[in-house]
């Protein structure tokens, strides 16, 4: 027979096995991927705005500049504004020097900033963007593997495949286009550290703008 | 009746002449305004205004902290005001809420419908006619997406007699009693491992049932990230994802929102110093889920663990008794070959059980909103209850050893009442079940009902019928599956041995109730429900002797075994202890000047608080100051009386004496060191150390 011990045993065992089970299901919601300085950038395969497949390591051996971009974002359009062009000119300077520019749309079908491949050629041709590929990332996996937050959202990764920075184009966290002559521009200035074989002083900033519009 | 209509006439004239504020500004997605407590200022002094924000539906705005995106509102000030930049003070923020944007990865922090931000402006010393101050609120509102808005907005104040704006004061006062207190008590974070984890140890007002939250002011931790929290003795222990891979520097700092059971929230600033986590501040569950609600999932999950929770029920030793019973009772029933009636008394029988649950919930609902707070187990934390509920199982051990019998003489009636005379016996059976498992849902179950305790009605509703109808489940599957009733064994003697068994199970449970007894009302109250056991055993024995007489005394016998332990147990063995340490210590009596003259006489110190409810300045004193315990345990050591003015409504003696201190406003605090007849002004805002400072100097 069973004692009454046993019974309160038994039964606080299974309640507790309920308990830890449903503790867990509730935290694996939890499992974000985090993308680090000095950390390789995670490898991917995307389509671009022409329709032609683009690989992160098509571009081994060159400096890669990733920008999330939703052109309703009024974040977005404070450095698009022309002028003073803030986002063209690294565009610009970026194709110069031979590193290689991936504007990534992560928008969701539905969503303010998706846009089809016509359009957003016709989105870059209209603002003078120089963009080397507009990446297509409607299902969001390319904006979830790298833990993209913001429009904009910038990372910068270095020849040898590291990661070199992670986060906000500039110091100054607002919408108005008259902060970025004062702002320090922390992808500009990566970039200039990196040219010059020296550390980037700032490798990680928190990113601003509007969110990144996922499914 | 002149009067008043003089004073409604003076308040129309007041209103008219102050040259009230301009109508709100609609920024595109939120009317906003600048309010202040003030519509007549004296110049000096140090006012609350606030910007106030009316938005659309679902819009928001951000907290000082956006989290992953947004941007917190902002002032700028403009050159047209007549006080100058510096006199504009920062915000002091209200408790943020959670604005989950993509669920699980981006989260924001933020307010919807309507914020009023507040901040200090100081009036010039040398102003005159009316000070205006000009600014653009600049702010980013966002519903799906996000629209960068600007208003221009002004705010005109006449200068010279200060005179309380009662409805803004009121709606500032309002939003400031959500800004966060300091915390009281110890805080530490241990960032060494994963997850981090906060530990928090000594404030009062954490309880297992309410949600915690951890807002941090920057961005070390995951703002989406779910913050698990367990408790302990002396406090709560928070798990914390961090954010990327950089080691923590220095404190954490941010602010703890707690959000109780009834739905209050309040917040405590933090500053976490790196240390290992508390003793007797982890360990114990409480589930609650740190969105701060219960979502659909989340409450689906809790309900079918109710349910998994109500058939291990079955087999607790204090119902699995009674439950045999019932067994036999089918095993009877399927060897007859009455299925349909097997059926009705499965059905009854689930009924039974499901109302008393219901029953159970509503119990607990209406504790909650009478006390503000329950916790499962309350049942075992009264005296009274948990003595009958000793005798009960008591009662039911001797029934079990077949010192009596229940309802044989109606069920031997007639064969056509048998079926209605069942539907109740099983109904019955069912609320008996019910009653016997209550003692075991506490110390067992508390840990999961914990979580659902602090959600809506209508979810703690939901639970427990779903844990009632687990704890129905194996009865209703042999009424209606037609081959289980087959397993059943055939019917016999061994019935009566199993029934007799039974019986010891019974009275250990009424043993160990006895000893839960003892420590709620003491030894006295188990003595005596012992001695009720043995009336009723005595009021049993009477009744089968025989006779109207003798039945009629054991009735009476069986009611005061009852009632008369359970009396004995509604004295409280320790007093309880859980009161909020503001509360308990925020000792205050009603100011007179005679009172102050008969206490200084005394040469005892007194503190005066002169305020009212629409002073935001006052609330925001008594919030991060005069209630603090700090300064309420300083007070007390110095034995210091703590006078208060009330100012709320017109009050000609408070009126004469702030006019005789030329500060004719509230607030207003008066210091009278210990022998000192004449008291010292002190400043409008108040501060910890300015306080406990004046202590040390007298």
């Amino acid at each position: 027979m069973f004692s009454r011990r046993n019974f309160s045993l038994a039964a606080g065992m299974a309640a507790a096995v309920a308990l830890t089970a449903g503790a867990m299901i509730a935290s694996t919601a939890n499992a974000s991927p985090l993308v680090a300085p000095g950390e390789p950038a995670p490898a991917f395969i995307g389509l671009d705005s022409e329709g032609q497949s683009v690989a992160l390591a098509d571009f081994a051996g060159k400096t890669v500049v990733l920008e999330w971009t939703n052109d309703g974002c009024p974040f977005v359009q404070k450095h698009y504004a022309a002028p003073p062009s803030n986002m063209q000119s690294l565009q610009a300077d970026a194709a110069t020097d031979d590193v290689v520019w991936l504007s990534v749309i992560s928008s969701a079908p539905g969503k303010q900033g998706h846009v089809s491949g016509t359009q957003a050629n016709a989105l870059t041709a209209s603002r003078d963007a120089t963009p080397a590929h507009v990446i297509l990332d409607p299902s969001g996996d390319i904006g979830r593997l790298y833990g993209a937050k913001t429009t904009p959202h910038m990372f910068v990764i270095k020849p040898d495949g590291m990661l070199a920075y992670e986060g906000a184009i500039d110091s100054k966290p607002s919408a108005r286009v008259s902060d970025i002559d004062t702002a320090t521009n922390y992808v500009r200035a990566a970039l200039t550290s990196l040219a010059a074989d020296e550390p980037v002083e700032v490798a990680s900033s928190k990113p601003y703008g509007c969110s990144v519009k996922y499914e | 009746m002149i009067r008043i209509f003089a004073s409604i006439l003076a308040v129309l004239l007041i209103g008219a002449l102050a040259p009230a504020t301009a109508a709100p500004v609609d920024g595109g997605h939120a009317r906003v305004e600048l309010i202040a407590e003030r519509s007549s200022v004296l110049p000096g002094e140090t006012i609350y205004a606030a910007l106030k924000m009316d938005l659309d539906p679902n819009w928001h705005v951000y907290w000082r902290n956006a989290g992953d995106a947004g941007l917190p509102p902002e002032l700028i000030y403009r050159e047209t005001s007549t006080v100058p930049g510096g006199a504009i003070g920062d915000f002091v923020w209200p408790v943020p809420h959670l604005l989950p944007v993509v669920e699980g990865e981006i989260m924001d922090y933020g307010y919807s419908e309507q914020v009023i931000l507040p901040f200090p402006l100081m009036i010039p010393a040398n102003a005159s006619g009316t000070v205006q101050l000009d600014v653009v609120a600049d702010y980013l509102i966002c519903e799906d997406i996000c629209v960068p808005e600007t208003a221009d907005v002004s705010l005109t104040l006449r200068v010279g007699q200060p005179v309380p704006d009662t409805m803004n004061g009121e709606m500032i006062a309002q939003w400031i009693a959500k800004v966060p207190l300091a915390f009281v008590g110890d805080v530490r974070v241990d960032a060494s491992g994963t997850p981090w984890k906060l530990s928090l140890r000594g404030e009062p007002g954490l309880s297992r049932d309410s949600g915690i939250r951890f807002f941090p002011f920057a961005h070390e931790i995951s703002h989406p990230a779910p913050q698990p929290v367990t408790f302990g003795s002396d406090g709560a222990t928070l798990s914390l994802t961090q954010a990327g891979q950089t080691p923590l520097e220095g404190n954490l700092d941010g602010v703890l929102v707690i959000e109780q059971a009834d739905g209050t929230r309040f917040g405590y600033e933090i500053s976490a110093e790196q240390g290992p986590v508390f003793e007797n501040t982890a360990g114990l569950a409480a589930i609650r889920s740190g969105k701060g609600g219960a979502g659909g999932t989340g409450l689906l999950t809790l309900a079918f663990f109710a349910l998994i929770g109500g058939l291990i029920l079955n087999l607790m030793p204090c119902v699995l008794p009674v439950l045999s019973i019932k067994a036999m009772g089918m095993v009877s029933a399927a060897a007859s070959g009455h299925a349909n009636e097997l059926r009705s008394h499965g059905i009854w029988y689930t009924v039974g059980v499901l109302v008393s649950f219901a029953a159970l919930a509503g119990a607990i609902v209406g504790v909650r909103a009478a006390t503000g707070s329950a916790t499962l187990g309350f049942q075992l934390q009264n005296g009274p209850t948990v003595a009958i509920l000793a005798l009960i199982m008591f009662l039911i051990g001797l029934w079990l050893m077949g010192l009596f019998e229940l309802g044989t003489s109606i069920q031997n009636t007639g064969s056509t009442l048998a079926s209605r005379n069942g539907a109740a016996g099983a109904f019955f059976t069912g609320v008996l079940a019910a009653v016997v498992g209550a003692p075991c849902v506490g110390p067992f179950l508390g840990a999961a009902l914990g979580a659902v305790l602090s959600q809506p009605a209508a979810a703690v509703f939901i639970v427990f019928l779903a844990m009632g109808f687990g704890l129905a489940l194996p009865f209703l599957l042999l009424s209606f599956v037609p081959g289980l009733q087959r397993v059943l064994p055939k019917p016999g003697k061994w019935m009566e041995t199993l029934k007799q068994f039974f019986a010891f199970p019974m009275f250990l449970t009424a043993a160990w109730l006895l000893s839960v007894l003892g420590a709620l009302s003491g030894h006295s109250a188990v003595a005596w429900t012992v001695a009720g056991a043995t009336a009723i055993t005595f009021a049993i024995w009477l009744a089968r002797r025989g006779g109207v007489p003798a039945r009629a005394v054991a009735a009476a016998v069986l009611v005061v075994g009852f009632a008369y332990p359970a009396l004995r147990a509604s004295a409280p063995a320790a007093a309880e202890g859980t009161s909020s340490a503001y509360a308990a210590k925020y000792e205050t009596e009603a100011w007179s000047p005679e009172r102050v003259a008969e206490l200084t006489a005394q040469g005892r110190p007194v503190f005066v608080d002169f305020t009212a409810t629409w002073c935001a300045t006052c609330q925001l004193n008594k919030l991060s100051t005069l209630k603090s315990a700090a300064v309420q345990d300083a007070f007390a050591d110095a034995n210091v009386a703590f006078l208060v003015a009330d100012f709320t409504r017109k009050d000609p003696v408070i009126a004469e004496e702030l006019k005789r201190r030329e500060r004719a406003g509230v607030p207003m605090y008066l210091w009278y060191p210990a022998g000192a007849s004449e008291p010292e002004i002190l400043p409008e805002i108040l501060s910890k150390d300015l306080v406990i400072g004046l202590l040390g100097s007298s």
